[in-house]
């Protein structure tokens, strides 16, 4: 197979053009082939960003090529960039605001970034602490009840889960063991699910994000 | 060649193939879905339990053993998910904010890429991937013939990954 038919290949496969049995076997392969395993999920990366940030295509340079793509991206530029510009300005005055509260932090202190995004079932939990100020390595979770009878299931996480614990109460304390494993200047993240009685899950809080600041 | 199943080294196995189950999981229940890693972690207990009682004995390749069980579990989990949400779970849009710090600045550093692409390739990115216009719809926009859409579009992803591999 030709290089250039691969590709198209591939991009039938992440622009979801393939049918369900085409799917199956293209899928089947890089389950087996490594090399093109890596070709997909690095396109994918790049697909996914350039479906994500429309800003990227107005026109920042000079002019060039033919007068009917210049037209296309001026018409981008009207559409696109002004609404988007404005968000790229709320948010940069968010982390302005956000870094300015770390400096006022005297002792060594995990920093604690929301990721916004509630999840898509129904209900969502609010995390109480820990949350951006806290002096030293959280020694318990806590989070908002949302109801009585409910079974909270915690998950602390480093790139994969280290610890999962369940409890009915709104808080839990950090097994010594646990504790120890916090290494200062390593990325972890924690969030919560909510269960009822029978075992249905009802809420998901936001996977917070935190950090100890290394020494 | 198959393995036989006791000369499979089971965290071998695992390391391997976290990250392609892990993309397969993402693809179908959406990265917002918080689900996700406890799925794989289900996938890859189930295999590796299998790989142990001898119930995969190596009469497929590993790679379709695995996908297999991912298949199996993803249509589970959608299924599961449709009986409780009454309708079927939508897989997430773009961005990600799940994503890790680094998966996060590798997606900074490959804007930035973009950023600097001259506008012919911009806009064949743009019409291709934005918009999901066909090879033959992108030529027509552009009075190029497909073959040079195709080029035009293999020869940016290249200059991309050229730059965030810098």
């Amino acid at each position: 197979m030709s290089k250039c038919q691969y590709d198209q290949e591939i991009d039938n496969y992440l622009l979801d053009r393939m049918t369900e049995s085409e799917k199956a076997k293209f899928e089947e392969h890089y389950f087996n082939c490594t090399a093109c395993f890596e070709k997909v999920s690095e396109r994918d990366t790049i697909v996914r960003v350039i479906k994500s940030r429309e800003v990227l295509f107005a026109p920042g340079s000079a002019p060039q090529g033919a007068a009917r793509s210049m037209g296309w991206l001026d018409r981008l530029s009207e559409a696109f960039s002004a609404r988007k510009l404005a968000w790229a300005g709320a948010a940069a005055l968010l982390l302005v605001a956000v870094l300015t509260l770390i400096p006022l932090l005297h002792r060594t202190s995990p920093e604690f970034v929301l990721n916004g995004e509630d999840t898509v079932r129904g209900g969502s939990i609010t995390l109480i602490s820990p949350v951006i100020d806290i002096a030293s390595t959280p020694a318990f979770f806590e989070w908002q009840k949302i109801g009585d009878d409910i079974e909270y299931q915690v998950s602390i996480y480093k790139n994969t889960l280290l610890w999962k614990t369940t409890t009915k109460d709104n808080r839990i304390t950090l097994p010594d063991e646990v504790r120890k494993t916090l290494t200062p200047g390593v990325n972890y993240s924690w969030r919560v699910k909510a269960f009822s009685a029978e075992g249905t899950l009802i809420a998901v809080s936001s996977r917070v994000q935190f950090k100890i600041k290394a020494d | 060649m198959s393995k036989r199943q006791d000369v499979i080294d089971l965290d071998e196995v695992v390391a391997k193939y976290r990250p392609v189950i892990s993309f397969r999981v993402r693809k179908s229940l959406g990265s917002y879905n918080p689900d996700w890693e406890d799925v794989v972690n289900e996938i890859l207990t189930q295999a590796v339990a299998k790989i142990k009682s001898g119930e995969f004995r190596g009469e497929s390749s590993v790679g379709t053993f695995i996908y297999t069980i991912t298949s199996r579990r993803i249509i589970d989990y959608i299924r599961q998910k449709t009986k409780v949400l009454k309708h079927i779970p939508e897989p997430s849009a773009f961005p990600d904010p799940h994503d890790s710090i680094e998966a996060q600045e590798r997606s900074a550093l490959i804007a930035g890429a973009i950023q600097k692409l001259k506008p012919k390739f911009k806009e064949v990115l743009y019409l291709y991937y934005y918009k999901e216009m066909s090879r033959d719809e992108v030529a027509k926009e552009l009075g190029i013939s497909p073959r040079r859409v195709s080029e035009r579009v293999n020869y940016a992803l290249k200059l991309i990954k050229k730059q965030v591999k810098k």
